[in-house]
């Protein structure tokens, strides 16, 4: 009997374990590397510093104590096409700007304002309450952090931090981001814009 | 023979489990988490202060601290640039100007045993906030930690 007559029709059927266990890591990773926490800040440009310190929990304190205030380009409407704002130049159009919290729209002052003493008031060294109407709030511990787009002209970043004093919080951080070391050299070597 | 098969084989069960769906849903989540993420970059912050116990917002202050540095930036429309000094100083033409002339004053004080000095950061609202951080970011890298922001000339009301 000739040896080719033996054969048998072989199924093939790829062995699917291993890349579904390689798949199921790679979902792993992207699932824990999707940072949620983030969810709150908005989408900002921060300029650019070397001189950051990275924002951790410091031994002792308390993360709640710290507000972030997010001072941001609007992306809808006609703020979308803003031309300067494209080119990486500073956009004074105010009505492009908006300040914001947790997501939520503080551009108006008053709204701004009423928010941040909402977050002050649990911190401060004094209770508000006993104070005479007119006199100045006491300070407050509560810390904010301003997130500003670096194309943001100073004046909304000076509105928020008037409204930080007004209502007795003195503790700011301003928000910054660390450039890549590609573009460290460029920046450490750069002249005065 | 028993013995010549690997675990885990269609001939061990004889349930087959079509797997193939699921594959279908891991790829799906795999692109959306892959669509999704961006690499984190890092992020930090420059910390400062407002002045706590003197400016428009606090009442009269009982002392005034009049050894401070102050750079005021302003911005000049016709070059499009940002001209930075120290109060009563010509706009320094480079970073390393401007940071020696504020280096020269902390120096003075240091021999003069104050340490406690603030540098004060008094911006033309026009400013672009990039150049308020770069101002910050040159004071931190040369070891000035106090850094606060002036009070504008008017109040918001």
């Amino acid at each position: 009997m000739s040896r080719s007559k033996l054969q048998v029709q072989e199924e093939i059927s790829p062995n699917l374990i291993p890349m579904i266990d390689i798949m199921f890591l790679l979902l792993l990773f992207f699932m824990l590397g999707a940072d949620m926490g983030q969810r709150e800040l908005e989408e900002v440009m921060l300029p650019k510093a070397l001189a950051v310190k990275e924002d951790r929990e410091e031994p002792g304190g308390r993360k709640n104590d710290k507000l972030v205030v997010n001072v941001y380009h609007r992306y809808d409407g006609e703020a979308a096409a803003c031309v300067p704002y494209k080119n990486g130049d500073v956009c004074r159009e105010k009505k492009h700007w908006r300040i914001g919290i947790r997501g939520r729209d503080f551009t108006d002052l008053k709204k701004l304002e009423a928010q941040l003493k909402i977050e002050a008031d649990p911190l401060r060294t004094a209770p508000a309450a006993k104070l005479s109407s007119g006199q100045a709030l006491p300070p407050s511990d509560r810390t904010v952090i301003v997130r500003a787009d670096a194309s943001a002209p100073y004046g909304y970043v000076q509105e928020v931090m008037n409204t930080c004093a007004k209502v007795g919080i003195y503790k700011i951080e301003c928000g910054a981001a660390r450039p890549p070391d590609s573009e460290l050299k460029g920046l450490s070597a750069s002249g005065k814009g | 023979m028993a013995g010549s098969q690997n675990i885990g084989e269609a001939s061990d069960n004889p349930v087959a489990i079509n797997v193939t769906a699921m594959v279908d849903v891991i790829f799906c989540l795999c692109i959306f988490f892959m669509c999704s993420f961006h690499f984190k970059q890092l992020q930090g912050k420059i910390e400062t202060w407002l002045p706590k116990d003197r400016g428009i917002f606090q009442g009269t202050a009982a002392s005034i601290v009049k050894d401070e540095i102050c750079i005021v930036l302003r911005w000049d429309p016709s070059q499009r640039a940002t001209l930075c000094n120290v109060r009563f100083q010509k706009p320094a033409s480079s970073d390393d100007e401007l940071m020696q002339s504020v280096l020269a004053i902390a120096a003075d004080y240091d021999r003069a045993g104050n340490t406690t000095y603030p540098l004060i950061i008094d911006s033309h609202p026009d400013v672009p906030w990039q150049d308020v951080i770069h101002v910050m970011d040159l004071c931190k890298r040369n070891k000035i930690q106090r850094l606060e922001f002036a009070a504008p000339e008017r109040a918001i009301e």
